[in-house]
């Protein structure tokens, strides 16, 4: 049962599966109940690893970067890794124009992404 | 589901499809009564009533229409077939059982023909010629009395619900339009706010005329809302530099706007503690900060513990306007653009970098670009190159490249201009869904 609007969640052994429902994360009311519900997802857990999986996501704002930057905060100051997968070119175009690329760490996909977790 | 119901109440129910059906029933075995649709096919329950009351084994048998009475005529054919009572539909079928009840408490005469006379019945100006027994007259009458008795008391409940709801009705209306009363006043006030806040943007954007010897300058700015995240300004920092810059703040609407204004505060020509681009030396002169060093301090003043997500892009620069020395420095901005003077292609200056406020303790990086008197400098936002049409599809870099080659020989002013009416031209119909800003700059010294 997935109790969550705009996030499909999963585990795989500690790892926590988020990916986003939406084709277009883009409205500022799309951004806040995603922001609310990850955080909800990882709040509890400490130094928890997430690997966000970006499969379904067409078009993406920049507000969106803000958000990602949040949870790598919060995640990395928890002694957890935050991952992403699943990035269309077109939306890792925004990633590039503001080098986050270079911050993130970004895989191809969730078999990928999961085996850099180890 | 009358039928279960009539079961469960003791008797014995026999169903006929039709009419003719149904009298073939009865004629079999003699029933104590008989319950009839009006509407039926191969026989009408008129003319099954009509039958059975001429059966003289049938003749005693009550008989019960089941009519909707939507016309008086209903009562005369009623009458006519020799009906003993009427249950209007829609019924309950306790009503219906209450009516049968008392039909078999009291049987009907067994030989009714002597009461019975020819009646001359005018309705609707058309004169029915009734043959009826006084005792199915009385009875119809009682049960025409009874149904209308019975539809009133249906009519006072559903009249008084009614009232009920009506007074609830008005509570709610009241209730409502005082709570569209609040919501005028919060959105006057919201309305008043916001165009306060407006203004207070647009005293961040360089003056419609704004012109600085050594150079010429052009700018555009749309905001997609009434707020914007965008703002961009062009000044004299002294006597021999000029600062020109984009910032491009995350997201729309009022937590974007007012991120820009307190960032606008640090971004200003004049004096003051504040200022981060302008300091007055030991020596009374004015000191013209690097570019790089704004970035890197605007970093550190907007790193919070609890990041909100909320960042910014800037490129900033600073123009020498003897040489024509022009140092820049971007924090995750798109590309400086450069239109060169002598021709030859647009050249795309990009730099890699964060965005401002995005991650704690960066050093910014700064570029310097020697340029030649006529060429032009431009700064944007991302709103030009990612500007979407109607598939989704971005204006891109190539385009806006093309647009600015395009309006080389006419005056800056004209290629600003022409870049935006591009853009827009680009997102018909639906027009730019990001902010968009453009500022445009030649060195002719």
């Amino acid at each position: 049962m997935d109790q969550f609007r705009r996030i499909q969640t999963g585990k795989k052994g500690d790892i926590h599966l988020v990916q986003f429902k939406d084709k277009k994360i883009l409205d500022d009311t799309v951004l806040d109940e995603i922001r609310t519900e990850v955080t909800q997802l990882i709040g509890k857990a400490s130094g928890p690893d997430v690997l966000l999986d970006f499969s379904n996501v067409e078009f993406m704002s920049s507000a969106m970067l803000g958000l990602l930057g949040q949870l790598h905060r919060k995640i990395s100051s928890g002694h957890g890794r935050l991952k992403m997968c699943g990035i269309r070119p077109e939306i890792l175009t925004v990633f590039k124009i503001t080098n986050l690329d270079k911050l993130f760490s970004i895989h191809k996909d969730a078999p990928t992404a999961l085996a850099t977790f180890t | 589901m009358l039928i279960r119901r009539l079961e469960d109440a003791g008797h014995t129910v026999r169903w006929g499809e039709n009419g003719a059906l149904a009298l073939a029933l009865a004629k079999e075995r003699r029933p104590d009564i008989i319950v009839s649709d009006i509407e039926m096919p191969e026989m009408t329950g008129y003319e099954f009533c009509k039958a059975a009351k001429s059966d003289p084994s049938l003749k005693t048998v009550p008989f019960i229409l089941l009519s909707t009475l939507s016309d008086p005529i209903d009562i005369i054919r009623g009458l006519d077939s020799g009906a003993d009572n009427y249950v209007t539909k829609p019924y309950e079928p306790d009503y219906l059982l209450g009516r049968m009840n008392s039909l078999l408490a009291s049987p009907l005469e067994s030989a009714d023909d002597g009461s019975a006379a020819m009646l001359e019945v005018t309705l609707q100006g058309q004169k029915f010629r009734v043959k009826a027994g006084r005792q199915q007259v009385l009875n119809l009458l009682v049960s025409t009395f009874e149904n209308a008795v019975a539809k009133n008391q249906e009519l006072v409940v559903a009249n008084q619900d009614l009232s009920v709801a009506r007074d609830g009705l008005q509570k709610s209306n009241e209730e409502l339009s005082t709570l569209n009363a609040e919501i005028s006043r919060i959105n006057a006030h919201m309305v008043r706010d916001l165009k306060a806040a407006a203004k207070v943007q647009r005293s961040l954007l360089p003056a419609d005329d704004v012109e600085i010897p050594g150079t010429t300058i052009a700018w555009r700015y749309v905001p997609c809302q009434g707020l914007a995240g965008d703002f961009l300004n062009v000044f004299p920092l002294d006597d021999e530099h000029v600062g020109l810059f984009v910032v491009d703040v995350s997201g729309h609407g009022v937590p974007s706007s007012l991120m820009a204004v307190t960032v606008g505060r640090f971004l200003t020509p004049k004096v003051s503690d504040q200022s981060l681009l302008v300091r007055q030396g030991a020596d009374g002169r004015i000191a013209v900060a690097r570019p790089a060093e704004v970035a890197t301090q605007l970093n550190r003043l907007f790193q919070a513990d609890d990041f909100s997500g909320l960042y910014f892009t800037l490129l900033y620069g600073v123009l020498h306007l003897p040489t024509g020395r022009f140092d820049y420095c971007s924090g995750g901005h798109p590309a400086l653009v450069r239109l060169p003077a002598a021709g030859g292609d647009v050249e795309f200056h990009a730099t890699e970098s964060f965005p401002i406020a995005f991650v704690p303790d960066v050093e910014y990086e700064q570029k310097t670009l020697q340029l030649v008197p006529g060429d032009r400098l431009f700064l944007y936002s991302d709103g030009v190159p990612e500007a979407m049409d109607k598939d989704r599809n971005p204006y891109g870099d190539d385009a806006m490249a093309a647009c600015i080659a395009e309006f080389r020989g006419a005056p800056v002013e004209a290629g600003v201009k022409g870049l935006l009416e591009a853009v827009e031209n680009w997102c018909q119909p639906n027009g730019p869904l990001d902010d968009v800003s453009i500022l445009g700059v030649e060195w002719r010294p």
